[in-house]
């Protein structure tokens, strides 16, 4: 409640926000919107669930990819795209869960990496398919018709901002719903306490599947977005950096919260835009942050407070 | 039959170098419980200092392993004190994100002060004493002497951490440490000692294999990105903390990518790795021979 | 919090009061121009010496003046490599910095999601590097926004067959190859055309950037006994694989893609560099004068040896630079048009003499590659 009352304003903010901004602030503002995606996905598999995750990158590129195959080959809209990425990012993060049924957090990350390692490959290799290193075209997002009436033109920057805005509003909302579920609640006991977990009679394994299908979805229609949003898609955009990037976003912001981790994301995804004339320093101050942030707080800015004001 | 031979050796060579690099890491791991992901800037720290020791300081080849060694292990405590020393007690996550973080700032640190191109050692293993007297074909196998100085350092380095870890008090206390960390603090080992002990060991074994190796191959910034995903692939396999595991799968490994390379498409060679490990630890999860361990 | 805001309220008004005076203001102050590179990450290695070209370019103009009376400003934005920050990179340098054209970038699929919205803004880029043909295929015959003063990857690829089969007389040739785009269309090309000249491809295989080991798959392309070894890819992988193939006994003609030569090339390899060949669009020994002269004055001022990717970078940027002059003023659209018929005078430092900016209608130069050479451990041009 409390939270859905600080949200409102920024999301009305948010919408009007076009209005007086130019082209760069809202690409700016739809590259933020992509990673608070991302990393609320991540927090829910590994701040919420406990279950550690490098394969970001590749649950990002399959929506990416599934979006510019189907425009290709089926000549679908967005609104195909959006469900049909979440779909099929969401299968692979099955795939991908199925090993956390027997991991640990360091095993487990391991073969997170591999499995981006593997998908990067894949896409960037299966030229045929994916259109190798040069990547796909994507037609830009066509409109919203209901019934053969154009309800909303999608081309411009600006609708296009507002369709990413709803799409991320949706989205934050459906995390926020499936944390204060009881599968939210089956997934904080099953990261703080596995053997209890199960001891207690909670399905485990429907736990971990469940909460990297929900993390692997969200990546995947930010990656729909993605896709749309630069109209093509090409292997580079999709590597283990990206993955690392959300794991930083996430950790800084205080995984296990709700809040930290979007905040996380706004903070990391503007700081670069004003480092550009120290290009050559951005990634070493980058990697200092982390170190630094890691070492003082732990548990994220937010877990901090968190923890100071319970105090 | 003839090529089968020269692409087993072929594979040992790197196979020696993932055995350096993973050993360090698997060591790190066992004893200490932190997930190094900046163990491949060691490497390449090694591959730098080597560089310096014989460019710019003119030394022969045993006082510039001394030096490269002797630099490794400092970084390697330095590294000690940002990822062990302040994370003590906490659980593996915060050491793979300040590692990770480590790694990228060491990476760029070296891209700003050595530059982006790649750089060779130029060490002329043919000149040296006792090497040179060895042969370099062994019937159809042909093996410069370059790359027979990495077999034959890895083993006598692992062969040296073997006795140490074995027959030596510090050994002791560091087994100890990964058999049960409280019962050995409680039986008198210095748990901060072991720590930099630790570090400062995989440290200086990683980046020995990093100077070697740049005089076979080339150094630069990254280069340790794929060389700790391969070691980390190695740790697996071999079974996270087991020295003798690490050892025997990075030969494997090494092997395995130079008939990959050979038979099926040198392109896959990178992934073949993590195809089998996923395959290992989803039919057992501690590795090829790693014993179970009670969880919770 | 109040006071803050409010505070931060008046200085927005201020600067919207301002307004009008900055803008006539402006008339005196340096005409910004846009560069856009990958400054972080792997391709920086690259990113940085094409820089060094874009700045060389600019120096020389406001070391004579500036232009239309202003002097030039360059700003340069980091995209990474990465299309989303190549994307809003081109964004700002367009709204904020107002630059009417962008030299950028060096990996060509940012290219590709660049220029869409260059084009949309009527902001013409000039190539960073990019050499794929995606990057001018794109582009609308007749009205092309993105331009690259030399030629494609595929008429390198067709040089380098042509070199490898006419002028060497090598018919068996074995290809090795990254995996990034660079790679894999010139290996496409050269596959393709040595065969149409009557050569014979006797293997193929390909490498991830950056891997270090290729005995085992050199051993096995000594087995089938190349006359000829065409590398794709970055110097220092050409460097590692020819190095390891002279220690393995592999002994052939190398040839190796455009970027790959240089005196670190040379350094890294060895002896075994001797005979290594390839197609080029520019060396500091070009007969052609223009080129000549430049790397002239490049060696004066960095003390280095200008090398393909600070010709490129130089000659992309000497292009926007000389269309605004023409045009008389800093206007996208107007130096669009310009590039794309009014230059055709133009020297170029890349190329055989003679070589001008006259794009042809896809935004590219047509001209023939050179062969350069290894010989006793320094570069030369066979002419």
């Amino acid at each position: 409640m409390k939270m859905s009352i600080c949200a409102l304003p920024v999301i009305a903010g948010l919408a009007i926000a076009p209005l007086g901004l130019g082209g760069y602030e809202l690409s700016v503002l739809m590259t933020i919107l992509f990673y608070v995606i991302l990393t609320l996905g991540l927090d829910l598999v590994t701040g919420y669930c406990g279950q550690f995750s490098f394969a970001t990158g590749a649950f990002y590129g399959i929506g990416a990819y599934t979006a510019a195959i189907m425009s290709r080959d089926l000549g679908t809209s967005i609104w195909w795209h959006l469900p049909a990425g979440a779909l099929v990012a969401g299968s692979f993060g099955l795939l991908l869960g199925i090993p956390a049924l027997r991991l640990t957090g360091h095993f487990l990350a391991i073969v997170t990496i591999a499995f981006q390692t593997i998908m990067y490959l894949a896409i960037s290799q299966w030229t045929s398919f994916t259109g190798g290193q040069v990547g796909l075209h994507v037609e830009s997002a066509g409109k919203l018709a209901v019934f053969g009436t154009t309800l909303f033109e999608l081309g411009s920057l600006r609708s296009y901002y507002w369709l990413t805005l709803g799409v991320t509003t949706v989205c934050v909302l459906a995390a926020w719903r499936l944390v204060n579920s009881r599968l939210g609640k089956e997934w904080v006991a099953i990261r703080d306490d596995e053997t209890l977990a199960s001891a207690i009679g909670l399905n485990t394994t429907r736990g971990k599947l469940t909460a990297f299908v929900a993390y692997a979805a969200l990546a995947g229609i930010a990656g729909v977005l993605t896709a749309h949003s630069l109209r093509g898609v090409t292997p580079d955009d999709f590597t283990i950096w990206i993955s690392a990037t959300v794991v930083a976003m996430m950790m800084l912001g205080g995984r296990g919260t709700f809040i930290g981790p979007i905040i996380g994301a706004v903070v990391l995804a503007i700081v670069p835009e004003f480092l550009g004339r120290y290009a050559e320093y951005k990634m070493l101050i980058y990697g200092t942050i982390l170190v630094i942030g890691m070492t003082l707080v732990p548990e994220g800015v937010i877990g901090r407070l968190r923890r100071s004001a319970s105090r | 039959m003839d090529l089968f031979l020269q692409y087993l050796v072929n594979g040992a060579v790197t196979g020696s170098t993932y055995v350096l690099v993973a050993v360090g890491l698997t060591l790190i791991f066992g004893i200490l419980g932190v997930v190094n992901f900046a163990h491949g800037e060691f490497y390449m720290i090694g591959g730098y200092a080597g560089i310096f020791a014989v460019t710019a300081m003119n030394l022969p080849l045993l006082p510039a392993i001394v030096f490269v060694l002797a630099v490794a292990a400092c970084v390697g405590l330095a590294a000690e004190a940002i990822l062990h020393r302040p994370m003590k007690d906490r659980d593996a996550t915060s050491s793979i994100v300040s590692s990770f973080g480590l790694a990228v700032a060491l990476q760029n640190a070296a891209l700003i002060v050595m530059g982006p191109q790649p750089q060779r050692l130029n060490l002329d293993a043919s000149k040296m004493p006792l090497l040179s007297e060895l042969p370099t074909e062994f019937g159809p196998v042909f093996l410069p002497h370059q790359r027979m100085l990495i077999p034959l350092t890895m083993v006598a380095l692992i062969g040296a951490l073997y006795a140490v870890l074995r027959y030596t008090w510090t050994g002791r206390s560091l087994r100890a440490m990964a058999q049960h960390s409280t019962v050995a603090r409680l039986c008198g080992v210095r748990v901060d000692r072991v720590a930099m002990v630790t570090f400062a060991t995989g440290a200086a074994l990683a980046g020995i294999a990093g100077m070697l190796m740049s005089s076979v191959f080339l150094v630069y910034p990254i280069v340790g990105n794929m060389i700790a995903l391969k070691a980390f692939t190695v740790v697996i396999l071999g079974g996270m903390g087991n020295v003798i595991g690490a050892a025997v799968a990075g030969l494997l490994l090494g092997v395995i990518e130079s008939l990959t390379s050979a038979y099926v498409s040198n392109s896959t060679r990178d992934i073949v790795g993590f195809v089998i490990v996923i395959g290992v630890l989803l039919f057992l999860p501690n590795g090829l021979f790693g014993k179970s361990v009670g969880r919770s | 919090m109040t006071r803050l805001s409010r505070r931060s309220f008046l200085t927005a008004a201020g600067v919207s009061l301002a307004t009008p005076y900055i803008a006539r203001a402006q008339s005196n102050a340096p005409i910004k121009v846009g560069g856009m590179l990958p400054m972080s990450g792997a391709a920086s290695i690259e990113g940085r010496q094409v820089l060094l070209g874009l700045q060389f370019a600019v120096e020389e103009i406001n070391a004579k003046g500036g232009l239309l009376d202003r002097k030039i400003e360059l700003v340069i934005e980091d995209d990474e490599s990465n299309s989303t920050k190549g994307v809003t990179a081109v964004r700002r340098l367009i709204e904020r910095d107002k630059v009417p054209f962008i030299v950028g970038t060096y990996a060509s699929a940012v290219v590709v999601a660049a220029v869409k919205v260059a084009a949309e803004y009527k902001v013409p880029m000039l190539s960073g590097g990019s050499t794929a043909a995606a990057g001018t295929d794109q582009n609308t015959p007749g009205d092309p926004w993105f331009f690259r003063s030399w030629p494609d990857s595929n008429k390198q690829g067709e040089d380098t067959a042509k070199a490898i089969v006419e002028k060497f007389k090598k018919t068996k040739v074995a290809i090795i190859h990254d995996n990034t785009n660079y790679g894999v269309t010139l290996a496409d090309q050269v596959t393709r055309v040595v065969t149409a000249v009557g050569g014979v491809i006797v293997s193929r295989d390909s490498f991830n950037a950056g891997e270090q080991d290729f005995s085992s798959m050199l051993t096995k392309v000594r087995t089938l006994r190349p006359e000829a070894v065409y590398i794709g890819g970055w110097a220092g992988d050409g460097a590692n694989i020819v190095r390891q193939a002279a220690e393995i006994g592999l002994r052939a003609q190398f040839v190796g893609s455009g970027s790959m030569l240089s005196d670190d090339f040379i350094k890294l390899a060895g002896p075994a560099s001797e005979g290594f060949a390839v197609a080029t669009v520019f060396e500091p020994s070009t007969p052609n004068p223009v080129g000549r002269a430049f790397a002239d004055r490049f060696r004066a001022r960095f003390n280095q040896d200008a090398n393909t990717f600070s010709s490129i970078g130089f000659d992309s940027t000497s292009i926007g630079l000389e269309a605004m002059r023409r045009v008389g003023r800093p206007d996208g659209q107007e130096i669009q048009k310009m590039i794309r018929g009014g230059m055709k005078d133009f020297a170029l430092a890349q190329g055989p003499a003679g070589t001008t900016a006259a794009f042809n209608e896809k935004g590219s130069v047509d001209f023939p590659d050179f062969i350069a050479v290894i010989k006793d451990g320094k570069r030369r041009l066979e002419v």
